[in-house]
């Protein structure tokens, strides 16, 4: 047994030895133990065999697969991948593993029963250890080597020769074999990933993850971020997992997206535990996750959720912002960049200022607010960035037009007006390619009543989206209708139509039936107005799951009922009208357009009385609006001059929230005249003319 | 996949391979490729096709009601053989590229929109009329197959939020401009499902005309380069890579936003092994970002700057085997061979 051992280890020295060269391992160089590899090989199989079987029930020698083991562990160490592949190379992990079997079924139970350190021989380790630890470098060596899938195969073997040998009874692994199987564990899905084999590389992830390895804390979690991140960006068609073992309640994915966010929440979770240090990447991959489903909201949570001192916290601030704007929290958007651009925080972040800026332009009591943002923002954007600069003078001038709206005197608004248009320009001049630029600047014209460049701006706005945006459309058709070109305009809106799938053509059709309203063909409204109420109709009926597709751009049943009560009334039908207006009011019981049509009908019938009672309660229910208080205004204006201060009181206030309101304008000229300012009168009645000859047949306000 | 096919299927791809040959004209295509064992393989993956078709599709006045490529693309797509259809798939970057950039100038283009729409078909049945793609958000309160809940489940697991990954697919049988984004982006999402089959030049092709899309340049570069064609070598389709157009800048809304930005996601994280398309990927990334940031579109801007920060993050390694010191491995091998000496005597 003696001499059996000892060719056991002179194997090795004489393959080491062979070739003249020095005698200690470590100087060994690759090509020679390459070119001897085979030879012995062959020479030492039968002596391998006998020596494994005769030596092990001691286990005290080493055995041939042994030394290999530790031979090609030292090469692998020394950074010799090729070298330590040839010596693993002659490891038959079948054979082996077959031989070791019985010694560890053997071992197990006594284990138990003795200590550790009992253990005959200190220095060594289990021979199964030994050789499947040499088969799991071995597959790391083909892999480093571009190998993937044999490695692959390789440590599918280690995995399942662990497998086998603890088939029965918990596994009671000494630590070494233990950290062999949590790295193959880790290698597999890794080295089938490399070598394209994707359908085994989630297999084994899972596997990895599902099954009992006993894995400790910080590979389980790269196995799973690692997963996460598989399964989020490979675009493997997985089946989802399944188990038959499903616990009641228990949350089983059903496509990759939903696992990888799972897995990802399993991560931050852990972190949160101080299970495992943090991972940027985690964050971003769920961030990616969430955002692809439009989630923002419940990102926001997590992004809450996660420690201070992770992130500076101006930058949790403006991602919680961009979380919260997404979800249409805009106040609570803005007060995190309040804070973040205070003074003693980050007051010069760009995207932060342009986000706030962004927020601040689409609400009118901000704009003041966003209009210093947006210059902060232009002053501190870099000379070289066009593109910035650009976004930070289109964000200004949205809010220089909103401001301009509630401004009080006309000097100030006319200043603002031509700030907004001034800014518009810039960026343009800086970005000609941003159709949102283009169309903007178009309704600012068009709400200045600069017609022909407003019409300028919506063909080009058409012609840079190819007529893909229906606004753009409606922009057109609506400066077309306010220069009194009904025809052309009905043209523009019947192209858009073409363009349109049916489901969406609510806001056209009503547009179309103003259209014909303005032409004085009733009928013809009659018609749109009852095809625009069909296809809502349709709508309703259609499931519930259309609907929140169908809601942003379509009309409400309601406006239909409004719209024809409006028509009707025009025409002195009143019972039709009356009618309309009760559908109307089934719909939404306090409506200012209602009880404003209301009003008209009654003051029509000469009951002026309930007719300014009804006109009262509409600007109750909204207190700017303006068609009632022109209402007003002007049956005051007719009750005497006594009501004359009241109804030029209504007027002006009605024009101090719509400059544009012809009516208002007319009606106040009338309240001048009774009054005898007849230069007063004059002025207003020219404005109110200008007007009318530049008067949508819906106002802009309805594009943004 | 070659083994599997059956004779008759190789036989519609032999013809189909033939019939293209006749569309691109003589010596377009490689003379072995229809003998080849598995002849639509080679019509996924030979990069001389890929060049000729790719070349073709760019070329000037491609994509017209009688464009016989066009013809070939559909009909290979309606032949129903999976196989022929990746062919079809692999050609979507440049398809969809095309068709978008130019359909903003309103061309004529009815040869594209066939094989859009009939994609966009396939890609509707495939999902079920009136079905949404959703994601149940998981909460962590309940089990899942991968984690225990601390508390026990109770008798009805807590709300699941829903999410629309993707909206139900409507039928269209023709090409409204208002709708063109969903359909293209639709189609792109097809594309998507297929991506890991892809070969690495058609996700290259993606990547450029989601620059082009984009309509900004990478603050990465600042020389002012239009999108430079990566793989217009000057064969095959030669002639019209001279005369490469600049493709447009196109209308992004979130449903062509979204199923590009999972495709440039896949590019640039995905397990391709490519560092060409990982740099084509990252700058198409920030393009995209830069394009969210026009309209200060959050969700995408979210997404975006995750991907752009993800793709300069290093991968964390996996751990290599730790060994102790090198001296004591000198001694495990004094070990070795004085166990070896000790057996001896």
């Amino acid at each position: 047994m003696a001499s059996e051992a000892e060719e056991g280890g002179e194997v090795h020295t004489t393959e080491m030895t062979t070739d003249d060269s020095p005698p200690s391992i470590v100087e060994e160089k690759e090509e020679k133990v390459v070119s001897t590899e085979g030879e012995i090989v062959k020479t030492s199989d039968g002596n391998a065999q006998e020596s494994g079987s005769s030596s092990l029930p001691e286990g005290l020698s080493l055995n041939y697969e042994e030394a290999r083991a530790l031979l090609g562990r030292l090469e692998f160490q020394k950074g010799n991948v090729e070298a330590a592949l040839c010596v693993f190379d002659g490891i038959d992990l079948q054979a082996a593993i077959q031989r070791f079997q019985p010694s560890l079924a053997d071992k197990t139970p006594s284990k138990k029963g003795q200590p550790k350190s009992e253990s005959p021989r200190s220095g060594t380790q289990n021979p199964a250890t030994l050789v499947l630890e040499a088969i799991y470098l071995k597959s790391l060596s083909l892999q480093k080597l571009g190998k993937s899938t044999e490695a692959a195969n390789q440590c599918k073997s280690v995995l399942d020769s662990v497998e086998s040998m603890f088939q029965n009874g918990p596994p009671n692994i000494e630590q070494k074999l233990q950290e062999t199987v949590n790295k193959s564990v880790e290698l597999l899905p890794e080295a089938w990933k490399q070598a394209g084999s994707h359908q085994e590389a989630l297999a084994s992830y899972r596997c990895a993850l599902l099954s009992q390895w006993n894995l400790d804390e910080e590979c389980c979690t790269r196995i799973q971020k690692r997963f996460a991140a598989f399964l989020l960006y490979s675009s493997v068609e997985g089946s989802p997992p399944n188990l038959a073992s499903q616990v009641e309640g228990s949350f089983v994915p059903k496509n990759n997206i939903e696992e990888a966010i799972l897995l990802l929440m399993i991560v931050l979770k852990k972190w949160y535990q101080g299970k495992t240090h943090w991972d940027p990447s985690v964050m971003e991959h769920l961030t990616y996750a969430l955002s692809l489903c439009d989630q923002p909201y419940v990102l926001a949570k997590h992004i809450e959720e996660v420690l201070p001192g992770i992130y500076p916290r101006t930058e949790r601030w403006y991602t919680l912002a961009l979380c919260y704007y997404a979800v249409g929290q805009k106040e609570d958007a803005l007060n995190f960049l309040r804070k973040s651009l205070n003074k003693h925080e980050n007051p010069n972040d760009i995207m932060a200022l342009l986000l706030a800026t962004k927020i601040c332009s689409e609400e009118r009591h901000l704009s003041s607010e966003g209009v210093e943002y947006a210059r902060r923002a232009i002053i501190h954007t870099k000379s070289s960035d066009a593109h910035m600069k650009s976004m930070g003078l289109h964000f200004l001038g949205n809010c220089l037009g909103k401001k301009s709206k509630i401004v009080s005197s006309d000097h100030q608004r006319s200043l603002l007006q031509s700030e907004t248009l001034k800014s518009f320009t810039e960026s343009i001049a800086l970005d000609r390619h941003n159709p949102d630029l283009i169309f903007d600047m178009g309704v600012e014209y068009a709400e200045q009543r600069n017609m022909n460049a407003a019409l300028r701006c919506a063909k080009e706005f058409i012609d840079a989206t190819g007529g893909s945006v229906s606004k753009g459309w409606r922009l057109l058709a609506l400066v077309l209708s306010a220069q009194q070109r009904y025809p052309e305009a009905e043209v523009a809106t019947n192209a858009a139509l073409d363009e349109t799938a049916k489901w969406d053509q609510g806001s056209l059709l009503s547009l179309k039936a103003k259209l014909k309203v303005a032409q004085s063909s009733p009928m013809e409204a009659v018609e749109a107005y009852r095809a625009l109420l069909a296809l809502v109709q349709a709508q309703k009926n259609s499931s519930g799951s259309c609907k929140a597709n169908v809601e942003d751009d379509s009309v409400s049943e309601f406006e239909i009922w409004q719209g024809l009560a409006n028509l009707y009334s025009g025409l002195s039908y009143w019972r039709d009208a009356d009618i309309c207006l009760q559908k109307a009011r089934a719909l939404k019981s306090y409506s200012a357009a209602t009880l404003h049509a209301e009003g008209y009908m009654l003051e029509a019938r000469e009951q002026n009385k309930e007719a300014l009672a009804a006109y009262v309660n509409a600007f109750s229910i909204e207190l700017e609006h303006v068609p009632s208080k022109v209402a007003i205004g002007a049956l005051l204006c007719k009750q005497g001059p006594k009501y004359l201060p009241a109804a030029r009181c209504f007027l002006s206030d009605a024009l101090r929230i719509e400059p544009t309101n012809r009516m208002a304008w007319l009606h106040l000229g009338k309240v001048h005249k009774n009054d005898g300012r007849i230069a007063d009168a004059a002025d207003c009645f020219q404005a109110s003319v200008m007007l009318e000859e530049s008067d949508p047949v819906e106002s802009f306000k309805s594009l943004s | 996949m070659t083994s599997d096919a059956s004779p008759q299927s190789i036989q519609s791809a032999k013809a189909a391979v033939e019939s293209l040959a006749a569309v691109l004209g003589g010596g377009a295509l490689p003379d072995t490729l229809a003998s080849g064992d598995d002849p639509a393989a080679a019509l996924l993956h030979d990069g001389g096709v890929a060049r000729a078709v790719v070349g073709r599709l760019r070329g000037a006045g491609s994509g017209v009601g009688n464009d016989g490529l066009c013809r070939w693309l559909y009909d290979a797509f309606q032949s129903n053989l999976p196989e022929l259809q990746l062919a079809v798939l692999r050609f979507v970057p440049a398809l969809a590229g095309v068709y978008m950039s130019r359909a903003v100038s309103r061309k004529q283009l009815a040869g594209f929109e066939a094989v859009l729409l009939a994609l966009y078909a396939h890609a509707a049945a495939q999902r079920g009329a009136g079905e949404p793609e959703t994601v149940a958000l998981p909460n962590l309160a309940n089990p899942s197959v991968y984690h225990d809940a601390k508390v026990p489940p109770k008798t009805k697991a807590a709300e699941l939020d829903v999410a629309v990954l993707s909206p139900a697919l409507e039928p269209h049988g023709t090409m409204r401009a208002t709708r063109r984004a969903r359909i293209v982006g639709a189609v792109l999402e097809l594309y998507h499902g297929k991506l890991a089959l892809m070969p690495i030049s058609s996700k290259l092709d993606f990547c450029e005309f989601c620059v082009a899309w984009a309509g900004n340049r990478s603050k990465l570069d600042d020389k002012p380069r239009i999108a430079a064609p990566a793989s217009s070598e000057p064969d095959g389709g030669g002639a019209a890579a001279a005369t490469e157009e600049k493709w447009r800048r196109v209308p992004l809304p979130w449903e062509l936003f979204q199923p590009a930005m999972r495709i440039v996601a896949h590019c640039l994280l995905g397990p391709t092994g490519s560092d060409e398309l990982k740099a084509q990927a990252a700058r198409a990334a920030e393009c995209l970002y830069w394009r969210a940031a026009e309209t200060m579109d959050a969700r995408a801007l979210l997404a975006t700057r995750s991907l752009v920060r993800l793709s300069q993050m290093m991968e964390e390694p996996i751990p290599e085997p730790s060994f102790s010191g090198g001296v004591e491995n000198m001694a495990e091998l004094e070990a070795m061979r004085a166990n070896i000496l000790s057996t001896k005597n």
